[in-house]
């Protein structure tokens, strides 16, 4: 790298680390226009982006941040009070000092933004066009001056309320002094580490970039603390001694970081990764080894080794996944500001509060939340909070407030939105939908209150009556459930109509090394993230129902849709599953899905491997792990799972290979499709038999259930589906149905109910035994031969 | 006597040349069996040969990708020949091995019936593939004449690439 380019490094990663805090400190500028320290280091910011984009030559940005320079200066000396006209020119200036920088990022040039109109603007505020109340400013700064000044810069003891001119242009050049001695010091020892280092943001860096006096001490090289004009940086805390007593403690304790190529960290996590696998197969082993040799003496110390290395293993991966955390205040810091921009644009009163900045998250999930946090932000802004009138009239404060929390959960991050607005409102949402065409109106009606809210995460989904600028364009909400799902999150909604929402987002810690869950199928074993494991059920076999060729299940007051492992992942069913089944509640976004299985193994930590290129793009499988018995055991992909669950109608599980052969045989023609009739009825099967024979499919007919039972058993025939009169001699439809259940090969047979009895009761009943749909005598032709086609996925071109 | 010793030393030179030919035009290959044909491929492809053991079934894949196993830690696809020539599947026997081969970064196992020998084969007796063969599809490289038996010499590449 040249020195041009390590010096334009430099520069960018500072100006960055700058600018992120300066949002923060401009909105809090708002809120105390007086606040001399807040004043001193936005100013400085544009200070020094002017002086390094000079030397840089950046002429543009240069020129903007002078002039930014001008307004802050006077500012800074009392001559102008920051209104709210006046910090709308600023911000404006600085989103176009950011935009150019991502432009010199990308170009290491900075053409192509044109900052005169900017520019004009902040000459008239510094000139006094724009400002409001300069006298009653001027008087309330000296004030807050006066109390606040000696106690902040105890070392310089510097007022630059009374300096002049030329006392603050020697001071400027002081500080540049230092901060060019700083940034050789940074260079030198980046030399030292022999590589060139890739921002990994800390916590620390955070401190520092509000305040680039305290020097950066980068390990090896040591840099003595150079004496200056130590300005904290301010936080959210009003406290005033705070303030005050915190340049002294900084410069007692300075946090040693070292900045390190994320792709170290990376590698480390992989080493990280086979140590654990080692681990769990020595544990595996040791047991083994317990069994053979009960009772000898040597496995007592077996047994300490094996549990101190997997103690430190344990250890060693907490810490290695502790340096990829960055606190979730990356992320949050840049709200403050949106929501005043917001709210200045929506005319409405909203106040931010944060909570749990300090959470700390992977760096990979850290980056990915980002997005989504801001379109339920945006949403709550827009769609949520009301009005200040109408507020007003409901009997809230005027001012909305939206809380942004974010706390440990066990395993997992949450992190909260709530708002005070008006809520969602189920019934308008169901509408809304239906009107799109995004849900049937059977949908609609079975829906209940969560899944209603979950609605709003639909693409093409907007509530806004009128689009705005803020959102309503029915983009956004669907990349916030995108976005979560891909870092194996789970959206969790809460709302009261009139009261608020609450959001909850939960986000398991790190996604290279897992918890998951271990079940069998057949001989099988699979993986399944824990993160996205509600819960667990044990349930027996006829607590499933199908509806529609869909496997359900009731679970407390919801419907659950289940799904077969098995029909999934292609398992034979060679072994006679027992009357027991376990359903494991998988939920990631805010989607639920029940996956049967046969056995539960057990909860193991595991490390995700890719199946490599020759395997990949496997749906439903998200890489492999290996187990402790030096086997691979593939994990599942729950979203790919969810996506397949809705395609996959239980499909007909083959009874041997022979069976298998025979039902995969293609349709060629249309008697190839054979349905069967049972009923007593002459003249009703003469009926059906008109209705069908149009579609030249092949027909046999039964007089009852005991024959059609018969038929069946012969295996004569391959059925595609029965047409089952529920009132027979010797054996009606109801047993039939539970009859041809019991049979693998037949179970999913579409059974189709044609009866006279109407009754709610005769239909759960229906719907018990396993028919699938239930035609009532009379029936026009037409009727019965659609119903026919669509079971028996009729192809109409033959 | 300083000629005798120059004519030597000629002679020693040119005996070495000539193994260095030799040796740049013998290919060396290791042999296996599947069904009843003898296939080849080039040693220097062959990462190693194991022992069967255990491996996991993947599903969505065409029936020759029989799943993945562990070799030390890293997961690897395992393809069985057998299959994949259009041959019906055979219980393994003693005599079953795998191969893991390398291309690049590719690799993969594949399961074969049994190994004959390393073959040191003159590039001269190495014939193109048969006519019917021809085209981007074919797996063959060439083939092989030694003594009384043809071998098919396999193209690595293509073994290892993604055919579904």
């Amino acid at each position: 790298m040249d020195e041009f380019q390590e010096i334009l490094q430099d520069f960018l990663v500072e100006s960055f680390e700058l600018i992120e805090q300066l949002d923060q400190d401009l909105v809090e500028l708002e809120s105390r226009p007086e606040d001399l320290e807040l004043l001193n280091g936005i100013f400085r910011v544009a200070h020094t982006v002017k002086g390094a984009s000079s030397f840089l030559n950046f002429d543009i940005l240069t020129h903007l941040t002078h002039h930014m320079e001008d307004v802050l200066n006077k500012a800074r000396h009392g001559e102008l009070l920051i209104t709210p006209s006046i910090m709308d020119v600023i911000l404006e200036s600085i989103d176009l000092m950011k935009a150019l920088l991502h432009i010199i990022r990308d170009t290491s040039a900075d053409a192509g933004i044109d900052v005169s109109e900017c520019v004009k603007k902040l000459d008239k505020v510094s000139s006094g066009e724009i400002a409001d109340e300069p006298v009653q400013a001027q008087v309330h700064v000296k004030e807050v001056v006066e109390v606040i000044a000696p106690s902040k810069e105890p070392e310089s003891e510097l007022d630059y309320e009374n300096m002049d001119d030329n006392d603050i242009e020697a001071e400027i050049e002081r500080l540049l002094k230092n901060r060019q001695a700083e940034d050789k010091a940074k260079r030198d020892s980046k030399i030292a580490a022999g590589e060139s280092v890739v921002s990994l943001d800390s916590d620390e860096d955070n401190e520092e970039s509000g305040d680039f006096h305290v020097p950066v001490v980068v390990a090896p090289v040591h840099v003595p603390p150079v004496q200056t004009t130590p300005t904290p940086r301010v936080s959210r805390a009003d406290d005033e001694s705070m303030k005050a007593a915190a340049p002294a403690k900084k410069e007692a304790v300075v946090d040693q970081t070292i900045r390190v190529d994320v792709r170290r960290l990376d590698h480390l996590m992989n080493l990280i990764g086979e140590l654990v696998l080692a681990k769990n197969r020595l544990i595996k082993i040791n047991d083994d080894v317990e069994e053979r040799y009960e009772g000898e003496e040597f496995l007592e110390e077996l047994n300490q080794v094996v549990s101190i290395v997997s103690l430190v293993t344990t250890d060693l991966q907490i810490a290695v996944m502790k340096t990829r955390m960055l606190p979730i205040g990356k992320v949050f810091n840049k709200f403050p500001r949106m929501i005043r921009d917001l709210s200045r644009e929506l005319n409405k009163k909203i106040e931010l509060e944060i909570y749990g900045e300090d959470t700390e998250l992977d760096k990979s999930i850290v980056e990915e939340i980002g997005d989504p946090l801001v379109h339920i932000i945006r949403n709550s802004c827009d769609h949520g909070i009301e009005i200040p009138s109408i507020r007003l009239e409901q009997g809230k404060p005027e001012t909305g407030t939206i809380k942004l929390k974010a706390y440990n959960e066990g395993n997992q991050i949450v992190i909260q939105i709530d708002d005070d607005g008006k809520g969602l409102d189920t019934d308008m949402l169901k509408n809304k939908s239906l009107e799109k065409g995004l849900i049937t109106e059977k949908e609609a009606d079975q829906m209940s209150e969560k899944e209603a809210f979950a609605l709003i995460f639909k693409p093409g989904f907007s509530t806004a009556a009128a689009v705005t600028n803020v959102s309503g364009r029915g983009v956004g909400m669907d990349v916030v459930k995108t976005n979560i799902e891909k870092v194996k999150g789970i959206i969790d909604i809460d709302s009261e109509l009139g009261v608020g929402t609450s959001m909850k987002l939960k986000i398991p810690l790190t996604l290279a090394i897992i918890q998951a869950l271990l079940v069998g199928v057949q001989e099988e074993h699979y993986a399944i993230p824990l993160a996205s494991v509600l819960e667990t059920v044990r349930i027996s076999k006829d607590e499933i129902y199908t509806v529609e060729g869909r496997s359900v299940m009731r679970l407390r007051h919801d419907v659950l849709s289940l799904v077969h492992i098995g029909d999934i992942f292609e398992v034979e069913r060679i072994l006679d599953s027992s009357e027991h089944a376990y359903v494991v509640v998988l939920g990631l976004g805010t989607n639920k899905l029940g996956l049967i299985v046969d056995t539960l193994v057990g909860q193991e930590e595991i490390v995700i491997k890719s199946l490599g290129d020759f395997l990949q793009g496997i749906e439903g499988v998200a890489g492999a792990t290996i187990r402790g018995d030096g086997g691979v055991t593939l994990i599942v992909d729950v979203l790919a799972l969810m996506d397949i669950a809705k395609h996959v109608k239980t499909k007909a599980i083959p009874e041997g290979s022979s069976a298998s052969a025979q039902t995969s045989l293609e349709k060629s023609k249309a008697s190839d499709y054979k349905v069967m009739i049972v009923d007593d009825s002459k003249t009703d099967r003469t009926i059906m038999r008109k209705a069908l024979e149009p579609l030249g499919i092949t027909l046999i007919e039964a007089g009852d259930g005991q024959e059609a039972l018969n038929i069946l058993k012969q295996g004569d025939h391959n059925f595609d589906a029965m047409l089952v009169d529920i009132e027979m001699p010797r054996m009606d439809g109801y047993t039939l149905a539970t009859e041809i259940k019991k049979y693998n090969r037949y179970k999913n047979l579409p059974l189709i109910a044609v009866t006279s009895r109407t009754g709610k009761s005769d239909r759960m009943r229906g719907v018990e035994s396993g028919m699938v749909e239930y035609i009532t005598k009379p029936y026009s032709a037409d009727y019965l031969s659609s119903v026919v086609q669509r079971n028996i996925n009729f192809k109409s071109e033959f | 006597m300083s000629d005798k010793l120059k004519q030597i030393i000629n002679k020693q030179q040119e005996a070495q040349n000539n193994s260095l030919i030799k040796a740049e035009e013998v290919v060396q290959l290791v042999g296996f069996i599947i069904g009843d044909e003898e296939y080849a491929v080039p040693i220097l492809s062959i990462q190693e040969i194991i022992k069967p053991f255990p491996w996991t079934r993947v599903p969505q894949v065409p029936k020759h990708v029989v799943g993945v196993f562990n070799m030390r830690g890293a997961v690897i696809p395992l393809i069985d020949l057998r299959l994949k020539f259009g041959i019906s599947a055979k219980k393994q026997s003693d005599e079953t091995r795998f191969i893991v081969m390398r291309d690049g970064d590719e690799v993969a196992g594949f399961i074969i019936d049994r190994l004959t020998m390393a073959i040191r084969i003159k590039k001269s007796n190495i014939g193109p593939a048969p006519e019917s063969m021809h085209g981007e599809d074919t797996m063959i490289d060439g083939v092989g004449k030694q003594e009384d038996r043809l071998i098919s010499i396999l193209k690595v590449k293509k073994l290892l690439a993604r055919d579904f």
